[in-house]
Protein backbone atom coordinates (compact mmCIF):
# COMPACT_ATOMS: atom_id res chain seq x y z
CA UNK A 1 0.00 0.00 0.00
CA UNK A 2 1.79 2.83 -0.92
CA UNK A 3 1.02 6.38 -0.14
CA UNK A 4 -1.46 9.04 -2.00
CA UNK A 5 -0.42 12.37 -1.97
CA UNK A 6 -1.26 12.89 -5.56
CA UNK A 7 -5.05 13.62 -5.86
CA UNK A 8 -7.09 16.11 -4.89
CA UNK A 9 -10.89 17.06 -5.63
CA UNK A 10 -11.17 20.11 -7.17
CA UNK A 11 -14.90 20.73 -7.76
CA UNK A 12 -18.36 19.86 -7.15
CA UNK A 13 -22.02 19.92 -9.68
CA UNK A 14 -25.39 20.22 -7.46
CA UNK A 15 -28.80 20.06 -9.29
CA UNK A 16 -32.06 20.98 -8.17
CA UNK A 17 -32.97 18.10 -5.91
CA UNK A 18 -35.90 16.47 -3.78
CA UNK A 19 -39.43 16.40 -5.63
CA UNK A 20 -38.14 17.39 -9.48
CA UNK A 21 -40.98 15.67 -11.96
CA UNK A 22 -40.37 15.87 -15.74
CA UNK A 23 -36.54 14.94 -15.53
CA UNK A 24 -34.84 11.80 -16.93
CA UNK A 25 -32.13 9.64 -14.80
CA UNK A 26 -29.74 11.08 -17.38
CA UNK A 27 -30.67 14.77 -17.50
CA UNK A 28 -29.54 14.68 -13.62
CA UNK A 29 -26.17 12.92 -13.94
CA UNK A 30 -25.34 15.43 -17.26
CA UNK A 31 -26.63 18.58 -15.07
CA UNK A 32 -24.58 17.30 -12.16
CA UNK A 33 -21.19 16.35 -14.54
CA UNK A 34 -21.27 20.23 -16.36
CA UNK A 35 -21.91 22.03 -13.02
CA UNK A 36 -18.78 20.27 -11.27
CA UNK A 37 -16.62 20.68 -14.59
CA UNK A 38 -17.60 24.45 -14.59
CA UNK A 39 -17.20 24.61 -10.89
CA UNK A 40 -13.79 23.63 -10.94
CA UNK A 41 -13.23 26.22 -14.11
CA UNK A 42 -12.76 23.41 -16.45
CA UNK A 43 -14.79 22.78 -19.93
CA UNK A 44 -15.60 19.73 -21.04
CA UNK A 45 -12.78 19.37 -23.72
CA UNK A 46 -10.27 19.21 -20.44
CA UNK A 47 -12.43 16.17 -19.37
CA UNK A 48 -10.78 12.78 -20.43
CA UNK A 49 -12.22 10.70 -17.17
CA UNK A 50 -15.71 9.98 -16.80
CA UNK A 51 -16.86 7.56 -13.71
CA UNK A 52 -20.81 6.98 -13.66
CA UNK A 53 -22.23 5.43 -10.39
CA UNK A 54 -24.23 2.66 -10.08
CA UNK A 55 -26.57 1.12 -13.14
CA UNK A 56 -30.26 1.56 -12.03
CA UNK A 57 -33.44 0.03 -13.74
CA UNK A 58 -34.53 1.92 -16.25
CA UNK A 59 -37.58 4.51 -15.53
CA UNK A 60 -40.47 3.49 -18.02
CA UNK A 61 -39.86 5.44 -21.19
CA UNK A 62 -36.27 6.14 -20.77
CA UNK A 63 -33.35 5.25 -22.00
CA UNK A 64 -30.71 3.04 -20.11
CA UNK A 65 -28.32 5.34 -18.63
CA UNK A 66 -24.88 4.11 -19.49
CA UNK A 67 -21.86 6.14 -19.75
CA UNK A 68 -21.62 5.96 -23.70
CA UNK A 69 -24.61 8.25 -23.44
CA UNK A 70 -23.76 10.46 -20.25
CA UNK A 71 -20.51 11.02 -22.34
CA UNK A 72 -22.21 11.81 -25.27
CA UNK A 73 -24.74 14.34 -23.68
CA UNK A 74 -21.55 15.85 -22.40
CA UNK A 75 -19.64 16.05 -26.27
CA UNK A 76 -16.48 14.23 -24.38
CA UNK A 77 -14.70 11.29 -25.88
CA UNK A 78 -12.51 10.48 -22.50
CA UNK A 79 -9.89 8.30 -22.19
CA UNK A 80 -11.40 6.19 -19.10
CA UNK A 81 -14.70 5.62 -18.84
CA UNK A 82 -16.66 3.40 -16.51
CA UNK A 83 -19.65 2.91 -14.42
CA UNK A 84 -20.56 0.26 -11.68
CA UNK A 85 -23.18 -2.68 -12.45
CA UNK A 86 -24.02 -2.24 -8.39
CA UNK A 87 -22.86 -0.82 -5.29
CA UNK A 88 -18.96 -2.01 -5.21
CA UNK A 89 -18.28 2.19 -4.67
CA UNK A 90 -14.55 2.17 -5.91
CA UNK A 91 -15.28 5.33 -7.70
CA UNK A 92 -12.64 6.88 -6.64
CA UNK A 93 -10.08 4.80 -6.55
CA UNK A 94 -10.83 4.42 -10.16
CA UNK A 95 -10.33 8.14 -10.59
CA UNK A 96 -7.00 7.78 -8.76
CA UNK A 97 -5.56 4.72 -10.39
CA UNK A 98 -6.75 6.58 -13.95
CA UNK A 99 -4.78 9.79 -12.67
CA UNK A 100 -1.57 8.16 -11.29
CA UNK A 101 -1.54 6.07 -14.12
CA UNK A 102 -1.19 9.32 -16.47
CA UNK A 103 -4.24 8.08 -18.82
CA UNK A 104 -6.34 10.89 -18.01
CA UNK A 105 -5.86 14.65 -16.49
CA UNK A 106 -9.01 15.59 -14.76
CA UNK A 107 -11.54 12.74 -14.05
CA UNK A 108 -15.51 13.17 -13.34
CA UNK A 109 -17.81 11.22 -11.35
CA UNK A 110 -21.25 11.38 -11.89
CA UNK A 111 -24.94 10.76 -10.23
CA UNK A 112 -28.42 10.86 -10.98
CA UNK A 113 -31.43 9.67 -10.69
CA UNK A 114 -34.99 10.44 -10.86
CA UNK A 115 -35.84 8.24 -7.76
CA UNK A 116 -38.31 10.09 -6.36
CA UNK A 117 -40.97 10.82 -9.37
CA UNK A 118 -40.06 7.49 -11.55
CA UNK A 119 -40.66 4.04 -11.08
CA UNK A 120 -36.97 3.05 -11.07
CA UNK A 121 -36.51 2.46 -7.34
CA UNK A 122 -39.79 -0.09 -7.49
CA UNK A 123 -37.95 -2.10 -10.28
CA UNK A 124 -34.77 -2.40 -8.54
CA UNK A 125 -37.01 -3.77 -5.25
CA UNK A 126 -38.56 -6.47 -7.46
CA UNK A 127 -35.07 -7.66 -8.77
CA UNK A 128 -34.63 -9.12 -5.75
CA UNK A 129 -34.49 -13.34 -6.24
CA UNK A 130 -37.50 -15.26 -5.42
CA UNK A 131 -35.90 -16.93 -3.05
CA UNK A 132 -36.36 -13.75 -0.96
CA UNK A 133 -39.54 -12.18 -2.42
CA UNK A 134 -41.97 -15.25 -2.21
CA UNK A 135 -41.55 -14.35 1.50
CA UNK A 136 -42.59 -10.71 0.93
CA UNK A 137 -38.91 -9.54 1.49
CA UNK A 138 -38.01 -6.67 -0.67
CA UNK A 139 -35.53 -3.96 -0.62
CA UNK A 140 -32.82 -2.25 1.43
CA UNK A 141 -34.80 -1.61 4.14
CA UNK A 142 -35.42 -4.93 5.30
CA UNK A 143 -32.14 -6.00 4.91
CA UNK A 144 -30.85 -3.15 6.80
CA UNK A 145 -33.60 -4.02 9.71
CA UNK A 146 -32.10 -7.53 10.19
CA UNK A 147 -28.67 -6.12 10.50
CA UNK A 148 -29.69 -3.77 12.90
CA UNK A 149 -31.84 -6.31 14.83
CA UNK A 150 -29.15 -8.80 15.15
CA UNK A 151 -26.87 -6.26 16.46
CA UNK A 152 -29.59 -4.68 19.01
CA UNK A 153 -29.61 -8.40 20.41
CA UNK A 154 -25.73 -8.87 20.19
CA UNK A 155 -24.94 -5.38 21.74
CA UNK A 156 -27.89 -3.63 22.67
CA UNK A 157 -28.26 -0.99 20.34
CA UNK A 158 -31.45 0.39 19.29
CA UNK A 159 -33.73 3.71 18.58
CA UNK A 160 -32.57 5.38 22.14
CA UNK A 161 -29.02 4.94 20.04
CA UNK A 162 -30.38 5.71 16.79
CA UNK A 163 -32.45 8.55 17.71
CA UNK A 164 -29.89 10.89 18.49
CA UNK A 165 -28.36 10.00 14.40
CA UNK A 166 -31.61 11.41 13.22
CA UNK A 167 -31.91 14.38 15.53
CA UNK A 168 -28.62 15.26 15.08
CA UNK A 169 -28.04 15.04 11.40
CA UNK A 170 -31.65 17.11 11.03
CA UNK A 171 -29.90 19.85 12.85
CA UNK A 172 -27.23 20.41 9.95
CA UNK A 173 -29.85 20.02 7.58
CA UNK A 174 -32.01 23.07 8.71
CA UNK A 175 -28.65 25.08 8.31
CA UNK A 176 -28.76 23.65 4.36
CA UNK A 177 -31.01 25.35 2.54
CA UNK A 178 -30.31 22.95 -0.45
CA UNK A 179 -31.76 19.67 2.05
CA UNK A 180 -34.97 18.43 1.33
CA UNK A 181 -35.64 18.57 5.24
CA UNK A 182 -34.57 22.22 5.20
CA UNK A 183 -37.40 23.79 7.77
CA UNK A 184 -38.60 21.07 8.98
CA UNK A 185 -37.30 20.57 12.24
CA UNK A 186 -37.24 17.27 14.65
CA UNK A 187 -37.51 16.65 18.15
CA UNK A 188 -36.68 13.26 19.94
CA UNK A 189 -40.37 12.55 20.36
CA UNK A 190 -40.85 13.34 16.00
CA UNK A 191 -38.15 10.69 15.98
CA UNK A 192 -40.39 7.73 18.28
CA UNK A 193 -43.63 9.21 16.76
CA UNK A 194 -42.64 8.12 13.00
CA UNK A 195 -44.57 5.85 11.61
CA UNK A 196 -43.06 2.11 12.06
CA UNK A 197 -41.72 0.88 8.77
CA UNK A 198 -40.01 -2.64 8.77
CA UNK A 199 -39.58 -2.77 13.17
CA UNK A 200 -36.69 -2.06 13.90
CA UNK A 201 -36.68 0.85 11.30
CA UNK A 202 -38.83 4.23 11.94
CA UNK A 203 -39.37 6.74 8.93
CA UNK A 204 -36.94 8.71 10.02
CA UNK A 205 -34.48 5.60 10.21
CA UNK A 206 -34.49 5.89 6.49
CA UNK A 207 -32.87 7.75 3.86
CA UNK A 208 -34.40 10.56 1.80
CA UNK A 209 -35.34 9.12 -1.87
CA UNK A 210 -34.63 11.79 -4.22
CA UNK A 211 -34.73 13.34 -7.66
CA UNK A 212 -31.39 14.85 -8.49
CA UNK A 213 -27.45 14.51 -8.82
CA UNK A 214 -24.11 15.17 -8.00
CA UNK A 215 -21.12 15.23 -8.90
CA UNK A 216 -17.22 16.19 -8.77
CA UNK A 217 -14.10 16.71 -10.63
CA UNK A 218 -10.66 15.01 -9.45
CA UNK A 219 -7.09 15.67 -10.77
CA UNK A 220 -3.98 15.21 -9.53
CA UNK A 221 -2.35 18.10 -6.60
CA UNK A 222 -0.34 19.41 -9.59
CA UNK A 223 -2.94 20.29 -11.61
CA UNK A 224 -5.57 21.33 -8.93
CA UNK A 225 -2.97 24.36 -7.79
CA UNK A 226 -4.02 26.30 -11.03
CA UNK A 227 -7.75 25.88 -10.76
CA UNK A 228 -9.89 28.79 -8.52
CA UNK A 229 -11.37 26.24 -5.41
CA UNK A 230 -8.54 25.53 -2.51
CA UNK A 231 -7.73 21.82 -3.69
CA UNK A 232 -8.76 19.19 -1.27
CA UNK A 233 -6.33 16.61 -0.96
CA UNK A 234 -7.40 12.73 -0.87
CA UNK A 235 -5.13 12.23 1.67
CA UNK A 236 -5.78 8.21 2.11
CA UNK A 237 -8.32 5.47 0.81
CA UNK A 238 -9.04 2.23 1.94
CA UNK A 239 -12.11 -0.50 0.52
CA UNK A 240 -12.54 -3.78 1.92
CA UNK A 241 -16.05 -5.93 0.60
CA UNK A 242 -17.61 -8.63 2.81
CA UNK A 243 -19.43 -9.36 -0.31
CA UNK A 244 -22.24 -11.73 1.36
CA UNK A 245 -26.08 -11.19 1.07
CA UNK A 246 -27.67 -11.71 4.62
CA UNK A 247 -28.65 -14.73 4.36
CA UNK A 248 -24.62 -16.17 4.13
CA UNK A 249 -23.11 -12.67 5.91
CA UNK A 250 -21.18 -13.27 9.01
CA UNK A 251 -20.64 -9.00 9.90
CA UNK A 252 -24.42 -7.94 9.97
CA UNK A 253 -23.87 -6.65 13.50
CA UNK A 254 -19.78 -5.58 12.70
CA UNK A 255 -16.91 -5.65 12.15
CA UNK A 256 -18.10 -4.74 8.42
CA UNK A 257 -16.22 -3.59 5.67
CA UNK A 258 -15.41 -0.21 7.68
CA UNK A 259 -12.95 -1.85 9.86
CA UNK A 260 -10.35 -2.48 7.79
CA UNK A 261 -11.51 -0.08 4.98
CA UNK A 262 -10.71 2.90 7.74
CA UNK A 263 -7.49 1.24 9.22
CA UNK A 264 -6.17 1.16 5.86
CA UNK A 265 -7.09 4.79 4.80
CA UNK A 266 -6.00 6.55 7.94
CA UNK A 267 -2.79 4.19 7.50
CA UNK A 268 -2.23 6.22 4.05
CA UNK A 269 -2.93 9.01 5.25
CA UNK A 270 -0.38 8.67 8.21
CA UNK A 271 -3.62 10.16 10.92
CA UNK A 272 -5.10 8.50 13.81
CA UNK A 273 -8.94 9.03 14.58
CA UNK A 274 -8.09 11.78 17.13
CA UNK A 275 -6.58 14.24 14.16
CA UNK A 276 -10.08 13.86 12.68
CA UNK A 277 -12.12 16.93 12.50
CA UNK A 278 -15.54 15.51 11.30
CA UNK A 279 -17.42 12.43 9.56
CA UNK A 280 -18.98 12.42 6.71
CA UNK A 281 -21.01 8.67 6.65
CA UNK A 282 -22.84 6.81 4.26
CA UNK A 283 -25.80 7.29 5.99
CA UNK A 284 -28.62 4.74 4.37
CA UNK A 285 -29.89 4.09 7.36
CA UNK A 286 -29.22 5.17 11.18
CA UNK A 287 -27.87 2.02 12.45
CA UNK A 288 -25.25 2.40 9.51
CA UNK A 289 -23.66 5.71 10.72
CA UNK A 290 -23.29 3.83 14.18
CA UNK A 291 -21.84 0.76 12.77
CA UNK A 292 -19.29 2.43 10.88
CA UNK A 293 -18.16 4.43 13.77
CA UNK A 294 -17.85 1.75 15.97
CA UNK A 295 -15.92 -0.58 13.02
CA UNK A 296 -13.33 3.02 12.88
CA UNK A 297 -13.01 2.66 16.30
CA UNK A 298 -14.65 5.28 17.66
CA UNK A 299 -16.40 3.45 20.69
CA UNK A 300 -17.02 0.13 21.36
CA UNK A 301 -20.02 -1.79 20.54
CA UNK A 302 -22.88 -0.73 22.27
CA UNK A 303 -21.57 2.62 23.91
CA UNK A 304 -22.80 4.26 21.04
CA UNK A 305 -26.03 5.42 22.92
CA UNK A 306 -23.30 7.21 25.41
CA UNK A 307 -20.82 8.54 22.31
CA UNK A 308 -24.09 10.24 20.46
CA UNK A 309 -25.27 11.67 23.57
CA UNK A 310 -25.35 15.39 24.51
CA UNK A 311 -25.00 16.60 20.79
CA UNK A 312 -21.54 15.18 20.02
CA UNK A 313 -22.51 15.23 16.24
CA UNK A 314 -24.56 18.39 16.08
CA UNK A 315 -23.82 21.76 15.92
CA UNK A 316 -21.62 22.96 18.62
CA UNK A 317 -20.01 19.25 18.82
CA UNK A 318 -16.91 17.65 19.15
CA UNK A 319 -17.37 15.90 16.04
CA UNK A 320 -19.56 16.77 13.86
CA UNK A 321 -21.09 13.72 11.63
CA UNK A 322 -22.76 14.32 8.05
CA UNK A 323 -22.90 17.84 7.98
CA UNK A 324 -25.03 18.45 5.18
CA UNK A 325 -27.74 16.32 6.88
CA UNK A 326 -26.90 13.46 4.84
CA UNK A 327 -28.73 10.99 3.18
CA UNK A 328 -30.69 11.32 6.28
CA UNK A 329 -32.09 14.69 6.37
CA UNK A 330 -30.26 16.23 3.24
CA UNK A 331 -30.55 14.04 -0.48
CA UNK A 332 -29.93 10.72 -1.23
CA UNK A 333 -26.90 11.24 -3.82
CA UNK A 334 -25.71 7.72 -2.93
CA UNK A 335 -21.54 8.63 -2.06
CA UNK A 336 -21.40 11.74 -3.63
CA UNK A 337 -23.29 13.01 -0.66
CA UNK A 338 -21.13 12.43 1.72
CA UNK A 339 -18.12 13.13 -0.66
CA UNK A 340 -18.81 16.38 -1.93
CA UNK A 341 -19.99 17.35 1.92
CA UNK A 342 -16.30 16.74 2.41
CA UNK A 343 -14.63 18.70 -0.02
CA UNK A 344 -17.00 21.78 0.40
CA UNK A 345 -16.48 21.66 4.09
CA UNK A 346 -12.73 21.83 3.47
CA UNK A 347 -12.76 23.95 0.90
CA UNK A 348 -14.87 26.64 3.26
CA UNK A 349 -17.87 26.92 0.92
CA UNK A 350 -20.70 25.54 3.39
CA UNK A 351 -22.37 28.81 4.16
CA UNK A 352 -24.59 29.05 7.28
CA UNK A 353 -23.18 25.34 7.97
CA UNK A 354 -19.74 25.50 7.73
CA UNK A 355 -17.46 24.23 10.37
CA UNK A 356 -15.74 26.80 12.08
CA UNK A 357 -16.61 29.94 14.50
CA UNK A 358 -20.02 29.74 12.36
CA UNK A 359 -21.14 26.42 13.95
CA UNK A 360 -19.48 26.73 17.27
CA UNK A 361 -17.25 23.41 15.89
CA UNK A 362 -13.39 23.01 15.14
CA UNK A 363 -12.08 24.52 11.22
CA UNK A 364 -11.79 21.65 9.49
CA UNK A 365 -8.53 20.31 8.66
CA UNK A 366 -8.81 16.54 8.34
CA UNK A 367 -12.27 14.67 7.09
CA UNK A 368 -13.02 11.09 7.18
CA UNK A 369 -15.85 10.11 4.50
CA UNK A 370 -17.28 6.60 4.05
CA UNK A 371 -19.31 5.71 1.09
CA UNK A 372 -20.94 2.13 1.76
CA UNK A 373 -22.66 -0.32 -0.65
CA UNK A 374 -25.01 -3.44 -0.78
CA UNK A 375 -26.04 -4.30 2.85
CA UNK A 376 -22.95 -3.71 4.37
CA UNK A 377 -21.50 -5.54 1.26
CA UNK A 378 -19.10 -2.87 0.62
CA UNK A 379 -17.22 -0.05 2.06
CA UNK A 380 -15.08 2.50 1.12
CA UNK A 381 -13.35 5.13 3.33
CA UNK A 382 -11.84 8.12 2.86
CA UNK A 383 -9.04 10.63 4.47
CA UNK A 384 -9.62 14.14 2.62
CA UNK A 385 -7.36 17.08 3.80
CA UNK A 386 -6.98 20.83 3.19
CA UNK A 387 -3.93 21.13 0.43
CA UNK B 1 -48.93 -4.10 -9.52
CA UNK B 2 -51.44 -7.00 -8.62
CA UNK B 3 -52.06 -8.37 -5.68
CA UNK B 4 -50.69 -12.31 -6.70
CA UNK B 5 -47.79 -12.83 -4.31
CA UNK B 6 -44.91 -14.10 -6.38
CA UNK B 7 -44.11 -17.61 -6.77
CA UNK B 8 -40.65 -19.26 -6.92
CA UNK B 9 -38.60 -18.99 -10.16
CA UNK B 10 -36.92 -21.76 -11.32
CA UNK B 11 -33.27 -21.84 -12.41
CA UNK B 12 -30.54 -24.28 -12.57
CA UNK B 13 -28.53 -23.23 -8.99
CA UNK B 14 -32.11 -23.48 -7.49
CA UNK B 15 -34.56 -26.19 -9.10
CA UNK B 16 -33.65 -29.32 -6.62
CA UNK B 17 -34.27 -27.13 -3.49
CA UNK B 18 -37.86 -25.86 -4.69
CA UNK B 19 -38.70 -29.09 -5.89
CA UNK B 20 -37.85 -30.82 -2.86
CA UNK B 21 -40.08 -28.15 -1.26
CA UNK B 22 -42.69 -29.39 -3.08
CA UNK B 23 -42.33 -32.86 -1.45
CA UNK B 24 -42.20 -31.20 2.28
CA UNK B 25 -38.58 -32.16 2.43
CA UNK B 26 -35.82 -29.00 3.22
CA UNK B 27 -32.77 -29.89 1.06
CA UNK B 28 -29.57 -28.26 0.72
CA UNK B 29 -26.33 -28.68 -0.99
CA UNK B 30 -23.55 -29.98 1.07
CA UNK B 31 -20.24 -29.97 -0.45
CA UNK B 32 -18.59 -33.52 -1.31
CA UNK B 33 -15.25 -32.51 -0.09
CA UNK B 34 -15.36 -30.68 2.74
CA UNK B 35 -18.65 -31.04 4.28
CA UNK B 36 -19.86 -27.34 4.20
CA UNK B 37 -23.72 -26.82 3.87
CA UNK B 38 -24.77 -24.22 1.95
CA UNK B 39 -27.62 -21.24 1.00
CA UNK B 40 -28.26 -19.54 -1.42
CA UNK B 41 -27.86 -22.67 -3.46
CA UNK B 42 -24.41 -22.05 -5.97
CA UNK B 43 -22.73 -24.26 -8.53
CA UNK B 44 -19.36 -25.01 -6.28
CA UNK B 45 -19.02 -24.56 -2.53
CA UNK B 46 -18.02 -21.04 -1.43
CA UNK B 47 -15.41 -22.52 1.09
CA UNK B 48 -13.25 -24.57 -1.30
CA UNK B 49 -14.59 -24.76 -4.80
CA UNK B 50 -15.74 -28.28 -5.06
CA UNK B 51 -18.32 -28.65 -7.71
CA UNK B 52 -19.71 -32.17 -6.28
CA UNK B 53 -22.18 -31.86 -3.86
CA UNK B 54 -24.98 -33.97 -2.57
CA UNK B 55 -28.73 -32.87 -1.53
CA UNK B 56 -29.52 -33.59 2.60
CA UNK B 57 -32.21 -33.39 3.98
CA UNK B 58 -32.46 -30.99 6.56
CA UNK B 59 -33.90 -31.72 10.31
CA UNK B 60 -36.48 -28.01 9.36
CA UNK B 61 -35.16 -27.08 13.08
CA UNK B 62 -33.44 -24.13 13.85
CA UNK B 63 -33.28 -20.43 15.65
CA UNK B 64 -33.67 -17.46 14.57
CA UNK B 65 -30.56 -15.17 13.81
CA UNK B 66 -32.57 -12.08 13.17
CA UNK B 67 -35.97 -11.05 12.18
CA UNK B 68 -38.05 -7.83 10.94
CA UNK B 69 -41.97 -7.16 11.21
CA UNK B 70 -43.20 -5.57 8.00
CA UNK B 71 -45.51 -2.53 8.61
CA UNK B 72 -46.00 -1.46 4.82
CA UNK B 73 -45.82 -3.75 2.21
CA UNK B 74 -43.72 -3.29 -0.70
CA UNK B 75 -45.90 -5.38 -2.77
CA UNK B 76 -49.95 -5.63 -3.29
CA UNK B 77 -49.72 -9.53 -2.75
CA UNK B 78 -48.69 -9.19 1.30
CA UNK B 79 -50.80 -6.57 2.53
CA UNK B 80 -53.51 -8.41 3.96
CA UNK B 81 -50.12 -10.15 5.73
CA UNK B 82 -49.68 -7.44 7.63
CA UNK B 83 -47.56 -6.67 10.11
CA UNK B 84 -46.12 -10.43 9.02
CA UNK B 85 -42.15 -11.38 10.54
CA UNK B 86 -39.25 -12.34 8.30
CA UNK B 87 -36.63 -13.96 10.11
CA UNK B 88 -32.90 -15.16 9.13
CA UNK B 89 -33.47 -18.47 10.25
CA UNK B 90 -29.88 -20.15 11.24
CA UNK B 91 -30.90 -24.44 10.88
CA UNK B 92 -29.05 -26.97 12.79
CA UNK B 93 -27.16 -27.92 9.87
CA UNK B 94 -25.66 -24.74 9.58
CA UNK B 95 -27.00 -22.39 6.59
CA UNK B 96 -28.92 -19.56 6.92
CA UNK B 97 -32.66 -18.95 5.66
CA UNK B 98 -34.64 -16.41 4.78
CA UNK B 99 -38.07 -17.07 5.69
CA UNK B 100 -41.29 -15.78 7.65
CA UNK B 101 -41.94 -17.31 11.22
CA UNK B 102 -46.01 -17.80 11.35
CA UNK B 103 -48.66 -18.87 13.95
CA UNK B 104 -47.64 -15.98 16.66
CA UNK B 105 -47.60 -12.44 17.35
CA UNK B 106 -44.83 -9.97 15.75
CA UNK B 107 -43.92 -9.43 19.21
CA UNK B 108 -43.66 -12.90 20.24
CA UNK B 109 -40.65 -13.46 18.35
CA UNK B 110 -37.32 -12.71 19.80
CA UNK B 111 -33.77 -13.64 18.40
CA UNK B 112 -32.03 -17.29 19.03
CA UNK B 113 -35.85 -18.46 19.92
CA UNK B 114 -35.73 -22.09 18.83
CA UNK B 115 -38.07 -22.68 15.88
CA UNK B 116 -38.75 -25.59 13.20
CA UNK B 117 -40.38 -25.98 9.60
CA UNK B 118 -43.76 -25.25 8.39
CA UNK B 119 -45.21 -25.81 5.29
CA UNK B 120 -47.28 -23.23 3.37
CA UNK B 121 -48.66 -25.08 0.32
CA UNK B 122 -49.33 -23.05 -2.83
CA UNK B 123 -50.23 -24.70 -5.96
CA UNK B 124 -47.62 -26.68 -7.18
CA UNK B 125 -45.44 -25.11 -4.58
CA UNK B 126 -44.53 -25.33 -0.98
CA UNK B 127 -42.75 -22.40 0.83
CA UNK B 128 -40.55 -23.38 4.28
CA UNK B 129 -41.41 -21.52 6.66
CA UNK B 130 -41.05 -21.77 10.59
CA UNK B 131 -43.22 -21.73 13.64
CA UNK B 132 -41.63 -20.73 17.15
CA UNK B 133 -41.31 -23.92 19.53
CA UNK B 134 -42.11 -24.22 23.11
Amino acid sequence: MKPSNGCAVVGVGYTSQGRVPGRTMLSFHVEAAAQAIADAGLTGKDIDGLICYRHFPAATGEPDVTPYLVAEHLGISPTYLSQEANCARSHLLHAIAALEAGECNYVVISYGHNALSSDSILKLLYQKGSEEMVFGHFGATADYALAARRAMHLFGTGPETWKHIAVGQRKWANLNPRAMHHGRPMTFDDYFNSRLVVEPFRLFDNCLITDGGRACVVTTVERARDLPHRPVRIMGFGHHHPSSGVQRARHLAGPTGAKRAGERALRMAGVALSDIDACEIYDCFTYTVEITLQDLGFFGPGEGADWFAGGRIEPGGAMPVNTSGGLLSESYQMGLTPVTEAVMQLMGRCGDRQMGPATRTKEPEVILCTDNGGTLQSCACYVFGRE
Amino acid sequence: MDNVKPLPLINGDNEQFWKGCARHELRFQKCRRCGFVRWPPSFLCPECHYTDAEMIRASGRGRVYSFVVYHMAYHQGFTDDLPYVVALVELAEGPRFLSNIVGCEPDDVACDMPVEVVWDDIGEWSLPKFRLLP
